[in-house]
């Protein structure tokens, strides 16, 4: 879902650029000192995460995890998805430096609207529910980026409904994936480190 | 509480079920494309795949010259390839465009057109006016030298596109995750020292 240089023209760039430094601003605001290696490893995971194909499904897409980035970074998961990116692009030349900014925007909202979406019923005691939240989680993430990228390319594209079908069909299985993962995450968080999950809000970051 | 939870279990039963009902023939797409392009003879032979191996099917190429000007434009087949004749002996600007946000190009120089298409109008001109040689030129030893070259190096052109679309290595991929932690170590000791600060502050 990287979006290459050149396909953009300049506004739609300076728009996202300008959206991305919007949220990595509150995000580095956010980000205390104990969050910072949470934030690096996460950040990690979705750097190594899109070399894992899915080779299921009509097409070949990778994965995102800008579900679990959201679930458990929030705002920081700007700051962390922006790093990543950077270093995708120019480590794997996936994406590109003019496009940073969309492409953050891209990943990184999806994950803020999953985290108030879903944040507190995932964080409930109680298991059913809190999972399915948790596999909603990863699964919408992917599906609302989907949208994003779409709506980027409004000005680029013939419409908008075509090619938001179109990604989102093509990412189907990994919807699917990343919820189960986003799932498997939480179950295994709950029960070896629940703080992790409890502790943004907790502190009503 | 209880409410607002009960609606967002509605809207995410919703909204899989919405997904579930539609479904459409789709293009690969993945997060890099790649258009690799070379000339035999009087032909641009092109090769479209995405990162990870798969073609680009179906996906449209568009042909500029030095100027800028489009020359022509073709559809990519079921193996994401694509040729086509030299429309003009001049810089090709190969542009692939597999929508989504994809996008790649690939350029020619009119240098190696010229001398593929030299190579090709010599050697025609030569096979019908000598059928039997007892001395060969200079030229006629160049043209045959060419001609097998390009047989025995198409393997090589072919692994070379291949290469290309081959995924990262290992060494960039530990590097970008090496990279990730000590950014965070340069973050962890500025604020820290910030930290350290206040606290001095506090003591004074």
């Amino acid at each position: 879902m990287h979006i290459s240089e050149g396909v953009l023209s300049a506004p739609v760039l300076v728009t996202g650029a300008a959206f991305a430094a919007a949220g990595i601003s509150i995000g580095l605001k956010k980000m205390g000192y104990e969050k910072i290696p949470q934030v690096a490893v996460l950040s990690s995971a979705f750097f190594v995460a899109s070399l894992i194909h899915v080779p299921i499904g009509p097409s070949s897409v990778h994965l995102i995890l800008n579900g679990i980035n959201g679930l458990l970074l929030g705002w920081l998961c700007f700051p962390s998805i922006l790093v990543a990116l950077a270093l995708q692009a120019i480590l794997f030349q996936f994406g590109g430096i003019t496009v940073l900014g969309i492409n953050t925007v891209n990943m990184a909202l999806p994950g803020v609207i999953c985290y108030y979406l879903f944040g507190k019923l995932v964080n409930r005691e109680g298991g059913l529910l809190s999972l399915v939240a948790a596999f909603a989680c990863g699964f919408l993430s992917v599906c609302f980026s989907g949208i994003l990228v779409a709506i980027s390319l409004v000005f680029t594209e013939q419409s908008f409904m075509s090619v938001a079908k179109l990604i989102i069909l093509a990412h189907l299985p990994v919807m699917i994936i990343e919820g189960i993962i986003t799932l498997f995450c939480v179950a295994f968080l709950k029960r070896v480190k629940p703080e992790v999950l409890g502790g943004i809000y907790g502190k009503g970051a | 509480m209880e409410k607002g939870h009960n609606i967002q279990i509605y809207l995410i039963i919703l909204f899989l079920a919405s997904i579930l009902v539609i479904s459409n023939n789709l293009p690969a797409l993945a997060h890099k494309v790649i258009i690799f392009a070379w000339v035999e003879g009087d032909t641009v032979f092109t090769e479209s795949k995405f990162s990870g191996g798969r073609e680009a099917t179906g996906a449209q190429v568009l042909v500029f010259d030095r100027m800028g000007k489009q020359l022509l434009e073709g559809k990519t087949n079921n193996k994401g390839e694509f040729s086509f004749k030299i429309p003009k002996l001049t810089d090709l600007r190969i542009v692939l465009n597999a929508g989504m946000g994809h996008k790649a190009e690939w350029k020619i120089p009119e240098s190696e057109i010229q001398e593929e298409s030299g190579v090709l109008g010599s050697k025609m001109a030569t096979e019908s006016s000598q059928p039997v040689a007892v001395g060969l030129s200079k030229a006629e030893i160049k043209e045959l030298i060419e001609e097998s070259l390009d047989r025995k190096l198409r393997p090589i052109v072919r692994m070379m596109t291949e290469s290309q679309s081959k995924g990262p290595s290992v060494t960039e991929i530990v590097g970008g995750i090496g990279y990730i932690f000590g950014l965070m170590g340069l973050v962890l000791y500025f604020k820290n020292r910030g930290k350290k600060r206040n606290l001095k502050k506090q003591d004074d």
